[in-house]
């Protein structure tokens, strides 16, 4: 396998991924419109969560469970909604059973109001699950120090806010989220929360994140399949730019058409030839 | 005697175990359980025993971000 190959892509806890879009299942109008927006946005997983059944839901039931089966795609649940540590480890070990694998976005809400992680509750909350065995992925902030503590406990991939969920900001704090990916530069790091554009998503790709994970920018657009489709090409070409190797921003103006030969110019007009 | 199935009382069942309920419940696959707000594995349903007034959270698929 080429160089090339292997950049392109994603490995979660020993998983390869060829796309690295994640997409979350909520708030689409219907059931089709949600299949149609996994197949425009072919993401490595999905995210999916637990609750009591709901009557008359769309969103639930065996309906939604033969939906997630016939995509064929790789189910990551969430512990949404948990306050504590001791309600996520209790919520993953259900999710567990419930989908048949070991991979959890933990999430530990730390505030109503702006749905922040709790930096202690997630910590607390990823060890005991590393411990259960699971593969754990922590939706964080970008602090450093608390993404530090989330590796030591033994989580392989970390999932740092763009912006507060649901809000469609964008990277609010690109000054930390750049510095968090040098201060961590192996291993794999997903945006989560708060893209509402495909250009902030081709942003942190650029940036070189490893994947980016969506639900209402695409679910709550006017299209949603079309902004899937929007959301899969931006991901792919920021993420081609960072392989690539952007140029470096210089402060002053460089011509980039050679001043050799410039016909009109003062200067000789001889013509070096450097082909030899 | 009852116990609460997702908020909900149902009769306890005679055999006061688990395996019990949920087939009197017959809830929908998949689904998970938690006894009292503790996650129990789907292997040992029959050897649980429910009390009066427990409680029962009986969760399935749902869509989430």
């Amino acid at each position: 396998m080429g160089r090339q190959a292997i950049q392109d892509e994603l490995i979660l806890y020993g998983r390869r991924f060829t796309s690295r879009l994640l997409l979350g299942t909520a708030r689409y109008d219907s059931p089709s419109l949600l299949a149609d927006a996994i197949a425009a946005a072919d993401p490595a997983l999905l995210t999916v969560s637990l609750r009591r059944q709901l009557s008359g839901s769309k969103e639930c039931g065996e309906s939604f469970w033969n939906l997630l089966r016939e995509t064929k795609r790789t189910l990551l649940p969430n512990t949404a909604g948990c306050m504590t540590a001791q309600e996520a480890v209790k919520t993953a070990c259900m999710a567990r059973e419930l989908f048949q694998t070991n991979l959890i976005k933990l999430e530990v809400i730390g505030d109503e109001v702006s749905l922040q992680p709790d930096p202690f509750g997630l910590v607390e909350a990823a060890n005991q699950l590393v411990k259960l065995g699971f593969q754990v992925l922590p939706y964080c902030t970008e602090d450093w120090v608390l993404c530090r503590r989330l590796m030591d406990v033994g989580c392989e991939v970390l999932m740092p806010w763009a912006a507060p969920i649901g809000t469609g900001q964008g990277p609010r704090n690109a000054r930390a989220l750049r510095e968090l990916r040098e201060r961590a530069p192996n291993i794999p790091l997903i945006v989560d929360a708060g893209i509402g554009l495909p250009s902030h998503a081709c942003q942190v790709m650029e940036w070189g994140f490893d994947g980016v994970l969506l639900n209402t920018a695409v679910s709550r657009a006017d299209n949603p399949v079309r902004m899937a489709g929007a959301f899969a090409s931006a991901i792919k070409a920021g993420h081609s730019a960072f392989v690539a190797g952007p140029m470096i921003v210089q402060e002053a103006a460089v011509s980039s058409t050679p001043e050799i030969g410039r016909p009109f110019s003062t200067g000789s007009s001889t013509f070096l030839a450097t082909a030899n | 005697m009852f116990v609460l199935v997702n908020g909900t009382p149902h009769p306890l069942p005679q055999s006061r175990s688990l395996a019990a309920l949920l087939r009197s419940v017959s809830p929908p696959v998949p689904f998970a359980v938690a006894l009292n707000e503790e996650f129990i594995p789907g292997g040992t349903y029959e050897g649980c025993l429910v009390h009066p007034n427990d409680r029962i959270d009986i969760v399935h698929p749902t869509a989430g971000g």
